[in-house]
């Protein structure tokens, strides 16, 4: 490209159209880090609810499996960065906006976990105590605090970035993958805490692995074109 | 009465940098070197001349053992390629009017 050519304005604008288009075209999704947590949040969420519905253990909390792909994360998000060379405007607000889900996720979890103990240590200093009676043979049991219904709000919490990016994206699979989950999160109200986990599941495989596995083929795609 | 167009910005190279730039929140000069299908020398020189007008920042570091120029347009390039394209259309307007 010359420095040098005189441009008319029709030039001018066909050239301005035509570079805005290039730097479009350029940005893909890989689809590896939907396959990575689609991957993880369903078979957590469904061996869980195996472990639950059908009364055994598998002698851990398969739920840490969901902590440890961080590290995977990490070692996907340096070497996609390094490959990249050009940051798209809605790929930077779209990573913060999944930055500020994960950061969500664990702030849930620290509720899910220390909300019992500080709610007994604070009923405790009021004189106050839960207690949970079997209408049935009246018998009383004394019991932690907990919270009902936990899992409905991680499919809440699914439902919101997945449905953003669906839509700053135009990307179908996402779109109705986050409408669904929303679904999901009502229905789970109704259920117990067992079918909650098979939500958990069939959410991790709807609103990531399936579009991951789509995006993914598109990346490879348009790779070997 | 016409707007002038921007000097800097009317050039050819130049102008393709700018578009390329302003899609994007940020690019490498590999990438802009791709895209335009300019030489390594033209195109530093007319990022030079870019930078010195204010319109990108240019910024250079070391990945993985190799130099890296990395280009990103201002809020006054913004500016400046905003009022550009507004003063290309005043030209074009009236050029199709004229027909």
């Amino acid at each position: 490209m010359a420095e040098e050519k005189q441009m008319t304005e029709q030039e001018s604008l066909q050239l301005i159209t035509e570079m805005i288009n290039k730097a479009k075209g350029h940005y893909q999704e890989s689809g590896t880090g939907p396959i990575l947590w689609g991957t993880v949040v369903g078979i957590a969420g469904l061996v869980s609810f195996a472990e639950h519905y059908w009364h055994f253990s598998i002698g851990f909390d398969i739920w840490w499996i969901v902590f440890l792909a961080f590290i995977p994360q990490i070692v996907i998000s340096v070497r996609e960065g390094k490959q990249k060379k050009t940051v798209a405007y809605q790929e930077a607000y779209l990573n913060t906006i999944w930055l500020v889900f994960g950061i969500s996720i664990f702030m849930l979890t620290f509720y899910f976990n220390v909300i019992p103990g500080a709610s007994e240590r604070l009923m405790a200093g009021d004189n106050q105590q839960v207690w949970i009676k079997n209408t049935a043979t009246g018998e009383l049991k004394q019991s932690r605090p907990f919270i009902l219904s936990a899992q409905s709000l991680l499919l809440l919490l699914y439902a919101m970035p997945t449905l953003a990016t669906g839509i700053a994206q135009r990307f179908k699979p996402m779109v109705i993958a986050g409408i669904v989950c929303y679904g999901m999160f009502i229905l789970s109200c109704f259920l117990s805490s067992t079918w909650d986990l098979l939500l958990n599941g069939v959410a991790g495989i709807l609103n990531w692995l399936i579009p991951g596995l789509i995006l993914r083929a598109r990346y490879l795609k348009g790779k070997s074109c | 009465m016409f707007t002038e167009l921007d000097p800097i910005l009317h050039s050819q190279l130049r102008l393709a940098v700018m578009s390329l730039l302003i899609s994007v929140k940020e690019a490498e000069f590999t990438f802009i070197k791709e895209k335009t299908n300019a030489t390594a020398g033209n195109l530093s020189v007319q990022v030079q001349k870019l930078r010195e007008a204010g319109y990108i920042e240019v910024t250079k570091q070391f990945k993985d053992n190799y130099p890296q120029t990395t280009c990103k347009v201002t809020p006054k390039g913004v500016e400046a390629f905003e009022n550009y394209v507004r003063a290309l259309q005043q030209y074009l307007q009236v050029g199709g009017n004229g027909k």
